[in-house]
């Protein structure tokens, strides 16, 4: 809660001129009575109607005076609460930011959603309240304690003999409620979860007429959010009522006893009604007290599954490093007896792994499905941490090298090609911030789909929707390279990106890239591809089983002439 | 003076011709949100007998809380100012039992309100949902997943709190406030006309308000919506964002729609936050009025000093429950805005499925004169003039270029969209007669992207048959050449897959879709790129069990290492969504055309690159 709290400290000023200002309402609305009695004193009992005006306008003033506190208070109290969710929310995604990949799988998209906006709306609603009417209830409940003291201890003490139980009871419901309440979201996290991926297969789901049965899937998240955020406010919902007998059975206690002592002459009927008429106002404030409480346990939830987030020290990447980049081996990679396994499995998905490449080469990467091409190029951009071994690129271990630098080395098209709603042009500049339309141009021609794009009828400005849907598979591949080569960076990386493209098309891509004086990585299922490349790595369950030229591996490796023997065309 | 428009910096969103002074904007404004209320209340109003015990429970609690003070002031009056004590006894044990009651009603309205409160919400979520998967395709073409998830999470739940609370609330108030004016009339009718002096100035006050807050809080939703579309999709691509590099820019963008949230949050609340403050003003005021002129009237002897005591207190109880009226329909008015954006998606058309059901395929596909494009607007069609017949259990390939049109054909051949003109027939009838339920069923699809489930490796699978049993599963998965792998995750076919995980390459991923196609046993076969990032050794295995499946099927594929289609029966050539060429395999080849170019293209460039 404290770090969460934090981010109120910058509005610490208007937050206290919110409080001051509600204490000017408070103090209105206490001086009423008391005026009210002047005009009864002064006025009314004297025949002196001037008083009465006199006393009658300054009341009105009074209003106005509270009007004016109560309006100026609501903008003070709405700037702290949304300038404090503002700051929380973009202090969470900023971290989120600079997770590691390792731990976004900790922390699924649709956890993380939940908290960046339900959770924090709900820490926002306390903070807006309890800075415009919560602190009433309980400033009511204390002065009314306190005034009765003051009037007759002794009848008074009776209304706190409830207090010890009370508290125990609040400090138990509490307890209870974050921890329902953090149920509550983290079932908010599921249906999230089952609504993001329905419509992230939504496609799937048409295709095989499946729209019946996800609706069931959903039921089941749905009626489990339903089943416990009923539990957690029913269970809340007991605060009042509990508060509300124990406090009146107290009163019922004063009243027996205070008339005993004023049977016995120990006290004046007067002090007993004052005494009932606190308890009463006392009772009057619970139903906003448990509210507040009800809404504390909520936000205690919520602030505790921001600071999950907030307070996580491991698993994010850090800046600092090494941002020189020396002349002589721009564009190298080595790999070091690289071992490598996801965080949380227990099986290597990479072992042992060693190779370099040196400048201008063409890489070629093979390997049968699921034998590790893909994990092998997410650790070059260090996506992810070696288990052993090193992974160098321009000579220095990646990790030393500051991120930004070392990812800006990198032009990078992985193989599901990710687009972004936006415009071409927009997805395209991605890999470069302010480029011109002309480069974006060049690198879409490059990338052999500039025609294609100038055929739209909206050309460079045409939207793209979630993931490109709007796009054939071919396009998509075809933005996502040349979002990678706009770059024009030291090293390219094709994770098995062109699987969609045409022979011919790609052909002229490969044309096109060879102009290129940069180091290529390149994941490939074709033969002919593989051809022309400088080197080939081939790779089995995660162990190089073959390095070489085409010719070399040919001769070499029984491995890559089934490969080539399956890609024969046959006549 | 600028400083009070844009208060602490806050752009003004509400312009003032925004709001709209001509009289039928404006009642076409209030009749919007009196239906959604209507249909909120309709949703609610299903539950009726938990209803009618939440409102008498709300009877008792009202009466019962207006007892209790009651009966102590008689103790105190009747016992111990008198100073009898006999008899007292029994008024404190009744007062025991009207707090118990009281304490017990209390809890009983708010447990049962709160079953009503969120079973409403749970049907609204569902059917939401429901509807979302009954939309048709062209409707996510341009949405963000995370603003149609907002609609179903942060929406519903500005509803959820207000239901829970909103109705108790405002029946108890209606009470109250009946019960007080009553008593106010028995009193004294002329200072209970001075205090509705201030219900004139209410309602143009809250007018005032809620003219505003109405439409800030829909801004709210949306700009809510707009962040959870952003957070959505760039926490779904951050694989992109860490290898650019761009995670400031990305949090640049995110700092601008949450500026935006907090900019339209911070006028919804200010406004809002008006209401208590203005109602407890107008309280203020009827408080000096009926104090001012009650003394006036006092003077010349209308009515009694104790009167007005009295009164001023009753009036203070008047104005309570008005302004915990108003404070409700304000929170109503932020549901309604939430409620709206739901009730957007459940008033969208749905994909009617009409048509002839039961009937069986056998597998004839007719492609008469078809003209489609995605973009009504769009100048050129995606596909022209499109014609072709084939017979049951033949195998098509749909070969050219990327762009070409092929995928586009598949898509014609499942109705995900509608032909602009021309019919795509099914053994002869149009596809728009067939119920897409019966059409579909006898398909099976493998995707450009396939798609996994966070289930297990058996429920992935079984998504292409519900009722496929453990065995039929793994017998796909062998044929798949998926079994292997499979047996290698850590708890084989029981390992749940994550969505992101690392633990299944995309090649898997594929070989698990063909496993749900093969498990499926359609009547017709759509495999686009099916086996585009699956290596060719596993491939030639996979390529096998295919033949098996697609003898006696239908089957069209898409692929572009033309080896995979050399099985073809029918060959369709797509150039610029046209159909350039078609024809049996071999009948193409000896003819010399395009086909047999592409085919030599493969190998002129083997040659070329054999140098």
């Amino acid at each position: 809660m404290r770090a969460v709290f934090s981010y109120v400290k910058p509005y610490r000023w208007p937050a206290i001129i919110a409080l001051m200002l509600m204490f000017v309402e408070l103090f209105v609305e206490l001086a009423q009575p008391l005026i009210i009695a002047k005009i009864i004193d002064e006025g009314i009992l004297p025949s002196d109607g001037t008083a009465i005006w006199l006393w009658g306008i300054v009341m009105l003033f009074l209003s106005f005076l509270a009007l004016g506190a109560g309006i100026t208070n609501s903008y003070f109290s709405s700037h702290v609460a949304q300038s404090f969710g503002f700051d929380l929310r973009n202090a969470l995604f900023r971290k989120i930011q600079s997770f590691t990949m390792a731990t976004y799988l900790r922390f699924p998209t649709s956890s993380l959603i939940t908290r960046l906006t339900s959770d924090i709306t709900q820490v926002q609603n306390v903070l807006f309240m309890s800075l415009r009417i919560m602190l009433r209830a309980p400033l009511v409940v204390i002065g009314s304690i306190i005034m009765a003291l003051l009037v007759n201890a002794k009848m008074a003490i009776f209304l706190l003999l409830g207090v010890p139980f009370l508290l125990v009871f609040l400090i138990i419901m509490v307890k209870k409620g974050i921890t329902y309440f953090s149920v509550v979201q983290a079932r908010l996290d599921r249906v999230n979860r089952v609504l993001q991926e329905s419509l992230q297969a939504i496609r799937l789901v048409k295709a095989y007429m499946r729209g019946q049965y996800e609706a069931s899937r959903f039921q089941k998240v749905a009626s489990n959010l339903q089943v416990d955020t009923v539990k957690a406010l029913r269970i809340m919902e007991l605060i009042m009522p509990v508060l509300l007998v124990v406090m009146n059975l107290c009163l019922l206690l004063a009243l027996w006893f205070g008339s005993a002592e004023v049977r016995s002459g120990n006290a004046q009927v007067g002090d007993l009604v004052a005494v009932v008429n606190y308890a009463m106002r006392m009772t009057g404030a619970f139903s906003m007290f448990a509210f507040i409480i009800i809404a504390f346990a909520r936000a205690k939830a919520s602030a505790e599954r921001m600071e999950d987030i907030l307070l996580i020290e491991e698993g994010t990447e850090d800046r600092a490093g090494i941002k020189e980049i020396e002349e002589n081996q721009i564009g190298t990679i080595a790999f070091h007896n690289v071992t490598f396994r996801y965080p949380g499995t227990n099986v290597d998905v990479l072992s042992d792994v060693s190779f370099s490449v040196s400048q201008g080469q063409k890489l070629a990467i093979m390997g049968a499905t699921g034998a590790g091409k893909s994990t092998l190029l997410s650790l070059i951009p260090r996506f992810y941490d070696v288990t052993a071994g090193e992974v160098y690129v321009n000579g220095r271990n990646v990790a030393s090298w500051d991120l930004d630098i070392l990812r800006g080395m990198i032009g990078f098209v992985p193989q599901q090609s990710m687009l972004f709603t936006g415009s071409i042009v927009n997805n395209v500049s991605w890999g470069k911030q302010n480029a011109a339309l002309e480069e974006v141009q060049a690198a879409a021609a490059q990338a052999q789909i500039h025609s294609a794009v100038e055929s739209f009828p909206d050309a460079y400005e045409t939207k793209v929707g979630q993931k490109g849907v709007n796009l054939s598979g071919g396009q998509k591949q075809r933005l996502s390279i040349a979002r990678a080569l706009i770059r024009k960076s030291h090293i390219l990386i094709l994770d098995d990106s062109t699987s969609a493209l045409d022979v011919k098309t790609e052909a002229a891509l490969w044309d096109a890239l060879a102009e290129e004086e940069t180091t290529m990585l390149v994941v490939t299922q074709k033969v002919r591809t593989a051809r022309d490349a400088d080197r080939i790595l081939l790779l089995d369950e995660g162990r190089v089983v073959g390095f070489g030229t085409h010719e070399e591996l040919l001769s070499g490796s029984e491995l890559y002439k089934k490969i080539a023997a399956s890609q024969q065309e046959v006549e | 003076m600028k400083y009070l428009q844009n208060p602490f910096g806050y752009e003004r969103i509400l312009k003032k011709d925004d709001l709209g002074s001509g009289k039928k904007q404006k009642g076409a404004r209030a009749a919007d949100w009196k239906y959604t209320l209507k249909r909120i209340w309709q949703v609610v109003d299903e539950q009726r007998s938990l209803l009618v015990l939440v409102f008498m429970m709300v009877l008792v609690s009202s009466v019962l809380s207006l007892t209790g003070p009651f009966l102590v002031g008689r103790i105190i009056d009747h016992y111990v100012v008198p100073g009898e004590y006999d008899g007292m006894i029994n008024l404190i044990l009744v007062l025991i039992v009207v707090y118990c009651i009281l304490s017990i009603s209390l809890f009983l309205q708010n447990y049962w309100m709160i079953g009503i409160a969120q079973a409403t919400i749970y049907r609204m979520r569902t059917g939401v949902f429901a509807k979302l998967m009954h939309l048709p395709v062209t409707y996510f073409d341009k949405r963000q997943h995370g603003e149609l998830m907002s609609r179903a999470t942060n929406d519903i739940e500005t509803l959820s709190s207000t239901l829970n609370s909103a109705f108790i609330q405002v029946v108890s108030s209606v009470l109250t406030l009946t019960g007080t004016v009553l008593v106010m009339l028995y009193l004294s009718p002329l200072l209970t006309v001075l205090t509705m002096i201030i219900i004139p100035l209410m309602f143009m006050a809250m007018r005032w308000i809620t003219r505003r807050t109405g439409r800030l809080f829909k801004e709210q939703q949306a700009a809510i919506g707009a962040l959870n579309g952003m957070i959505e999709e760039t926490i779904s691509g951050q694989r992109i964002v860490k290898a650019f590099s761009q995670e400031q820019q990305v949090i640049e963008e995110f700092e601008e729609k949450s500026g935006r949230l907090r900019t339209v949050g911070f006028w919804a609340l200010s406004y809002s936050g008006y209401i208590p403050k203005v109602m407890n003003a107008l309280n203020n005021m009827s408080f000096a009025i009926v104090a001012g002129i009650g003394g006036l009237l006092a003077l010349n002897g209308y009515v009694t000093i104790g009167t007005i005591v009295i009164f001023t207190e009753y009036a203070r109880q008047f104005t309570r429950p008005l302004n915990d009226l108003a404070n409700q329909f304000n929170t109503v008015l932020s549901a309604i805005a939430g409620a709206e954006r739901v009730f957007a998606i459940l008033d969208e058309p749905a994909e009617e499925d009409k048509g002839v059901r039961d009937i069986k395929l056998q597998g004839a596909v007719t492609f008469r004169q078809v003209y489609f494009k995605y973009n009504p607007e769009a100048e050129k069609d995606t596909l022209s003039d499109i014609n072709f017949a084939i017979q049951p259990g033949q195998t098509v390939a749909l070969v050219g270029p990327t762009g070409a049109g092929k995928t586009t054909i598949m898509q014609l051949l499942a109705r995900f969209y509608d032909v602009r003109s021309g019919t795509v027939e099914f053994d002869g009838r149009n596809v728009q007669t067939i119920a897409r339920e019966t059409l579909r069923s006898q398909m099976a699809f493998v995707l450009q992207d396939p798609f996994l489930f966070e289930a297990s490796v058996f429920d992935n699978i079984r998504y292409g048959k519900l009722d496929a049993t453990d065995d039929e599963i793994i017998e796909a998965a062998k044929k798949a050449n998926a079994h292997d792998f499979i047996m290698k995750l850590p708890e084989g076919y029981k390992t749940v897959l994550s969505a992101d995980g690392g633990e299944i390459s995309q090649g898997q991923k594929q070989l698990l879709s063909i496993a749900r196609a093969l498990v499926a046993d359609p009547v017709v076969l759509l495999l686009d790129e099916a086996t585009s990032s699956i290596d060719t050794v596993t491939e030639m295995k996979i390529q096998e069990a295919l033949e098996v499946l697609m003898e006696g099927r239908t089957s069209f594929v898409i692929a572009h290492r033309l080896n995979t289609v050399r099985n073809a029966d029918v060959v369709l050539v797509m150039q610029q969504g046209q159909l350039v060429e078609s024809g049996m395999q071999e009948e193409l080849i000896a003819r010399g055309g395009i086909y047999a170019s592409m085919l030599r293209a493969g190998k002129d460039i083997d040659a070329l690159l054999d140098r």
